[in-house]
């Protein structure tokens, strides 16, 4: 049996027998490229599929869906108690951890699906994949990824594979080379294009304030506008926002339409919570080890 | 040689007393410091600091509590774990870590605060005048994709 046909005996058993009320997974888009689903009938699961183009974390759905139920049609409303099944690659799994861990997701009333991943093509999301194309490449993400079994499942489908690791980090390890004054000049760059469509923070799972504190226009030390200034506040104060609770999965930098390197951001602070803190988000639900208190053992300026 | 402006977030509690501590006891420490009284260190979200930055100080003092005489138990935990992974963000986004320091001074450590303030407007004259908010004045940047290093796009 194929990963999709798995999924969709799976996902039929759960509507039909009433575990589950809505399923979230990918199904086939327009132009040959995948999209998210949601499906609410048995009789519909013939549209989800699972391949290497499934590119999206489906993840970022769930506060939504568990919280206010703003995703719902008025058709499909959710019963107060209704469980939701999702299908989900490892990394999406982590964000799912930490999601728990912040009591945003409530573990009874989600079933995961986890299907282990050999890597999402890149360029997945934006264009189709056709056959006669000749090579393609895995994402950054994927090809430095260890993780390729889900760590919690209610259903796993696939066997673990064991391919080969490269160990990535020229482009982080090329910025931190520079000097002061290059670096200010590069990231500049970088946030000067961002036109502030808030694209990375509505695809991460992780940004799930109900207000943003960059989207307001009554507060005080951060600004809405157009400066270079204020939007390089709002990129760093997302990725500090996301320190230690950042999965890594990358879809920020995806959908950036300007194509910022958001996730080098996110990346270098992984990197920093991870050699202060022994921490690494999503491998068990837990909060930020920047939100608790000191431990005995750590340092002290 | 312009004199370098240096803001301090001061924990109304321990620093500011502190400081009040320095001038009672004629202690000298120099006047490029601007004093913000906050109830607590932990108030000092990273945002305050990148405005700070932003409209033009060259250095960003935080003083709190000595870890375990905070007024509300553990604020000064989190400034603690904040301060340094901020450090790390703005280092890497080309702002020298020096310019931003976190210490602890109690109610009566008046002679601590004064050496605080100096060392550290010592440390920022030496690094220069900040070029964070000199950048942003020339507010469209033409966009340089030289500098990518072989990043993606």
């Amino acid at each position: 049996m194929t990963i999709s046909a798995e999924i969709q005996a799976k996902a039929a058993e759960w509507l039909t027998s009433g575990d589950v009320a809505c399923v979230v997974g990918y199904e086939r888009g327009t132009h040959g490229r995948t999209r998210p689903a949601f499906i609410y009938q048995g009789e519909d699961v013939a549209r989800l599929i699972f391949d290497k183009t499934c590119t999206h974390n489906l993840t970022t759905y769930l506060p939504q869906l568990f919280n206010d139920g703003s995703l719902m049609k008025a058709t499909h409303k959710l019963a107060p108690d209704a469980s939701i099944a999702i299908i989900t690659k490892p990394c999406d799994i982590r964000a799912i951890n930490v999601l728990i861990g912040e009591n945003q997701v409530s573990r009874e009333r989600l079933k995961v699906i986890g299907v282990v991943c050999e890597g999402i093509l890149d360029g997945a999301g934006k264009r189709a994949f056709v056959e006669c194309e000749p090579i393609y490449t895995y994402q950054r993400r994927c090809r430095s990824c260890s993780e390729r079994v889900p760590l919690v499942y209610d259903f796993l489908i696939g066997e673990s594979v064991s391919p080969e690791l490269v160990q990535e980090e020229e482009n982080l390890r090329g910025i931190q080379d520079l000097t002061t004054s290059e670096r200010a000049k590069y990231w500049l760059a970088q946030f000067d294009r961002c036109i502030r469509c808030y694209a990375c923070r509505q695809v991460c799972p992780l940004c799930n304030c109900p207000a943003c504190l960059y989207e307001r226009d009554d507060s005080l030390w951060v600004g809405m506008g157009f400066g270079v200034d204020e939007k390089r506040t709002f990129h760093l104060g997302r990725a500090f926002h996301l320190a230690g609770r950042c999965v890594g999965c990358d879809e920020c930098e995806r959908v950036c339409p300007m194509g910022l390197p958001i996730s080098l951001l996110n990346r270098r602070l992984a990197q920093e919570i991870e050699t202060m803190f022994g921490y690494r988000p999503g491998i068990k639900p837990a909060f930020s080890p920047l939100t608790s208190i000191l431990q005995q053992e750590q340092g002290i300026p | 040689m312009v004199e370098p402006m240096i803001v301090a977030f001061l924990c109304t509690w321990c620093s500011y007393t502190g400081a009040d501590i320095a001038g009672i006891s004629r202690l000298k420490y120099p006047a490029n410091l601007r004093a913000i009284r906050v109830p607590c260190s932990g108030r000092v979200s990273p945002e305050l600091i990148m405005r700070t930055f932003d409209q033009g100080a060259d250095g960003v003092l935080v003083l709190g509590c000595h870890i375990g005489e905070c007024h509300y138990d553990t604020g000064n935990h989190r400034t603690a774990k904040r301060i340094p992974v901020l450090q790390t963000l703005l280092s890497f986004v080309g702002l020298e870590r020096e310019r931003l320091r976190l210490d602890w001074v109690s109610a009566s450590e008046g002679e601590r605060f004064a050496r605080i303030v100096n060392e550290f407007t010592e440390v920022v004259r030496e690094l220069g005048p900040c070029h964070w908010r000199r950048f942003d004045q020339t507010r469209s940047m033409a966009v340089d994709n030289t500098l990518a290093f072989g990043a993606k796009r």
